[in-house]
């Protein structure tokens, strides 16, 4: 009741000092509070109705937002997604702790079997439905030969991909430990990993079909062996070097955190680094190599991550373009069917094939169905480079994303709460 | 009025107020303010948070709405060292306080319950830079550990790192600092209002004494600046009142000698200085209302509203951070109530410490135990908040000849607002203010610099420089003027 009386003040006020008509340049600071306390509100009364804090995040978001109640205007959703880079380094921080190789050696083939039927079925499915509805697709029409074949593919490495983050923000949030979570964890990121190449190819190979290529494309494979590789070794060098003030130093690590995530996402980003996987790398290492002794670092992973989830899918849902899903959500809602199928069938086939626990690893393909930041960071560079036909493309994965945004999270959650791993990270 | 005031306190809400983080010195204190605690061991103060011990003496339900699991990251939250905690800073840079003088420390706030260590007591064998340091440590208020002041470490830091030295922080970076900026001046706001105290500890009579001292260095800093600035014909293109004003609550802003024994002329005054920013930083609102949106009764409005948003901050804060299911939870509660006062003052060109103060003075007198858990809360964001203000502050000096004009002026007449201030207080208050009161405020603290960053916030870019450049340079001289004047008890 405190909490319900507490929300309806919050908007109150709220809604009385955007309508007293603020400076915009200053609307950071009320628009992160607010959504700080009126999203973490949300998240538990999703929690309350045993549905995953985060689309509680999101849902708040949306509704707020600029496509809803305007409360948080555009000006202020935009604001709040300066975040975003701190929050992924944060989330892919976290995983790299989660992932204990030791641990996972035993299953790594077995996981490598799924994350490869999942890849197999999931784009050839998908490239095969794109290939054969591409006239009916507002993309590119007229596309026939070699440019329908590649666009088909590139849509399908979109649509394919997967969310780390998601995943990632879950398993924190329901503070979820076991094989399961690991399991789709490690799927995730490997996948990913591998849709970030694969997406390299197709894009190179679309340029190509569309004339757009040159000489100096040759060297595309080379940046992307420097962004991933050094990606790494960025990350494995800060990750160290916070190993090594963990264990000789060990003070204020809350604010070491948070200092590590913006140099992973800042600094990195300088030398063409990709903020997520040195971020992993980092988390790996201090998981892997260096584990802190004590309580600490832990600690300051439950204090940082909270916050930093709540305003960023806050954020996210804020940011969510209601009006893509409205002008092209039927298309988007077969596609998204399609995609559900397809990963329902891949993880039936992989949980047969690899060996695992049948009982864990038919469950997997519920932490597959979320997408958000990698598969949106993915549509931009397609809609950047290609502005013509990238928008409507950009329109239709925007609108994806929206599904799977809210559908994602709640079919994992509930696939952790089957598997008996909610809670468990306290043990 | 014959009972001295400790007599008449309740030690526990006394050691809560004297445990809270601080404005003014106090913020400076608050910043290494982990030092007597992680002397003693543990973070009793804290900790009672979660055992509720002290929420038992306030009538409230101990751990409340904390599972075990929640009690024990709780516990784990408080042992950590964390921000708040002892700071590596100190030590290293400041020998003084050496493991003999802490066991002293240790000792004395053991004995009266507080864990403030006591005055300068004339030990012998200190070297000048020794008595320098120790006398400068024992400057902060609302009851926090003395500490160096850290504005004379971080702002010529800042000052290095800003455009005028290293650039390292540009002028950009500093744009982006300025939301960090108002929810910094929301914590000040709500640290003073937490340091009032609560009845039977809030004394209305010192607190009319407090501000009476306080209007008194405003009116001196405000009349003899206006006269200078109308003789000077300055060319500031806001009301020459507002810029004067402006200075003069600054200037009114003190950290007090701190320790002593209870009842001690120290004690008192250190108790005034906690008491002497509340009238400021309500002059100091209806300052900034004045400057962005103009008209004398239009800003009284913009005052009230001011006023409102902060209880509304208050209450909310107050009926979620005592029932969150975890102590991550409440920390998010905590940051969305400070950043919640701070941002919405800031986007309507409102004052963030009056907004602070009032939600700061509602979890104090509200019902429950709200204060004490966001002061231990609060003190974990201290530390990078302040000093983040101190380097911003020093990182945007800029040196104009209107600066320097005003910053002489600025030192002398705040000196003198002090010791006028102090003594109209003395004479009207013989029984609980000290003869010397002035000099015992003398000392500007952090809260000055943090009027000074909210006015330049507001203030057109060339008056809002200048009027910074003065403040600072201006607090750290006077830093320098209240090493010579000892009060009479200490010099004892």
């Amino acid at each position: 009741m405190r909490r319900a009386i507490a929300l309806v003040l919050l908007l109150a006020t709220a809604a009385l000092v955007t309508t007293s008509g603020g400076q915009e340049p200053r609307s950071i600071g009320f628009a992160f509070g607010f959504a700080l306390i009126a999203a973490a509100l949300a998240g538990d009364l999703f929690e309350r109705m045993r549905l995953p804090r985060i689309t509680g995040y999101l849902l708040f978001g949306m509704l707020c937002g600029p496509f809803a109640a305007n409360i948080i205007s555009r000006p202020m959703a935009r604001e709040l997604t300066l975040v975003n880079g701190l929050a992924i380094a944060l989330i892919a921080f976290m995983a790299g702790l989660e992932l204990n190789l030791r641990r996972l050696r035993p299953r790594l083939r077995g996981i490598l079997e799924i994350g490869a039927i999942q890849l197999g079925l999931l784009y050839a499915g998908l490239f095969s439905l794109g290939w054969l509805a591409w006239p009916w697709l507002p993309i590119l029409p007229d596309a026939t030969g070699a440019t329908r074949v590649t666009l088909a593919l590139l849509l399908a490495t979109l649509v394919v991909s997967f969310s780390p983050t998601v995943t990632i923000a879950v398993i924190a949030d329901s503070r979820a430990r076991g094989p399961l979570s690991e399991l789709v964890l490690a799927l995730v990121v490997i996948t990913d990993l591998a849709l970030i190449v694969l997406f390299t190819l197709t894009m190179q190979a679309a340029r190509w079909s569309l004339g757009e290529g040159t000489t100096e494309d040759v060297s595309l494979l080379a940046r992307l062996a420097w962004e991933i590789a050094g990606s790494f070794a960025f990350g494995g060098i800060v990750g160290s070097l916070f190993a090594f003030y963990l264990r000789h130093v060990g003070r204020e690590v809350t604010l070491m955190l948070l200092a590590l995530c913006v140099v992973l996402s800042q600094v990195g980003t300088l030398f063409h680094f990709e903020p997520l996987l040195a971020a992993l790398a980092a988390g790996l290492v201090v998981e892997n190599i260096a584990p802190p002794d004590g309580d600490a670092l832990k600690d300051a992973v439950e204090r940082g991550a909270l916050p930093v989830l709540v305003v960023f899918f806050a954020a996210a849902g804020a940011s969510l373009h209601l009006d893509a899903l409205g002008s092209i959500g039927l298309i988007a809602l077969a596609v998204s069917a399609v995609r559900l199928a397809l990963i329902r069938v891949g993880g039936y086939l992989g949980s047969r094939v690899a060996g695992l626990d049948p009982a864990i690893a038919g469950l997997s393909w519920m932490g597959l169905v979320s997408q958000a930041g990698v598969t949106l960071g993915l549509t931009i560079i397609v809609s950047s480079e290609f502005p013509e036909w990238g928008a409507r493309v950009q329109t239709l994965m925007v609108s994806l994303i929206a599904l799977h945004e809210f559908v994602g999270p709640v079919l994992f959650r509930a696939a952790l709460a089957r598997a008996g791993e909610i809670g468990k990270m306290e043990e | 009025m014959t009972n001295p005031p400790d007599d008449r306190r309740d030690p526990s809400s006394d050691s809560d107020s004297r445990s809270g983080a601080s404005a003014g010195g106090g913020a400076e204190g608050g910043a290494r303010h982990g030092h007597p605690r992680d002397r003693t061991g543990s973070a009793a103060d804290t900790a009672s948070v979660t055992t509720g011990t002290r929420g038992r003496t306030r009538g409230g339900a101990p751990d409340a709405g904390l599972t075990g699991v929640d009690r024990a990251a709780a516990a784990r939250w408080h042992a950590s060292r964390e921000l708040g905690g002892h700071d590596p800073l100190d030590p290293a840079f400041f020998p003084a306080l050496s493991p003999a003088d802490a066991a002293t420390d240790a000792a004395d706030a053991d004995a009266d319950g507080w864990r403030q260590p006591a005055a300068d007591d004339g030990r012998a064998g200190v070297s000048g830079l020794q008595r320098v340091t120790r006398r400068l440590r024992t400057q902060a208020a609302f009851g926090l550990a003395p500490a160096l002041a850290p504005a004379l470490l971080f702002v010529p830091l800042g000052f290095l790192l800003g455009p005028p030295g290293l650039n390292l922080l540009p002028a950009h970076a500093l744009e982006h600092l300025d939301p960090v900026i108002s929810v910094g001046l929301a914590a000040l706001g709500v640290f003073v209002g937490l340091a009032l105290g609560r009845r039977p500890h809030w004394d209305a009579r010192l607190f009319v004494a407090a501000s009476l001292e306080a209007i008194v260095t405003v009116l001196v800093v405000l009349a003899a600046l206006l006269a200078l600035l109308q003789a000077w014909q300055m060319p500031i293109t806001v009301p020459a009142i507002a810029v004067a004003l402006a200075l003069g609550v600054s200037a009114s802003a003190s950290s007090a000698v701190s320790g002593g024994r209870p009842g001690s002329p120290h004690n008192l005054a250190s108790r005034i200085a906690d008491l002497d920013d509340v009238v400021p930083i309500a002059i100091g609102a209806w300052a900034i209302a004045l400057i962005a949106h103009g008209g004398f009764w239009n800003a009284w409005t913009q005052v009230a509203f001011t006023l409102l948003l902060g209880l509304s901050v208050g209450v909310i804060g107050w009926l979620l951070i005592e029932r969150a299911h975890s102590v991550a939870e409440r920390g998010v509660f905590v940051a969305g109530s400070l950043a919640l006062a701070g941002g919405a003052s800031a986007y309507l060109s409102l004052s963030p410490l009056l907004a602070g103060l009032a939600a700061g003075m509602f979890w104090n007198w509200s019902p429950g135990r709200a204060d004490v858990i966001v002061r231990a809360d609060l003190q974990k964001f201290q530390h990078p908040l302040v000093v983040l203000m101190l380097l911003a502050a020093g990182a945007s000096l800029q040196f104009s000849l209107g600066a320097l004009w005003l910053f002489a002026p600025f030192v002398a007449f705040r000196f003198a607002g002090k010791l006028a201030g102090g003594w109209i207080a003395s004479r009207l208050a013989p029984s609980f203010a000290p003869a010397d009161l002035g000099k015992y405020l003398l000392a500007p603290g952090l809260l000055g610099i943090g009027f000074a960053l909210n006015m330049h916030q507001h203030l057109p870019p060339a008056e809002g420089i200048t009027l910074l450049t003065a403040v600072v340079i201006g607090t750290l001289a006077s830093e320098g003027v209240a090493l010579f004047f000892t009060p009479v008890e200490e010099r004892a």
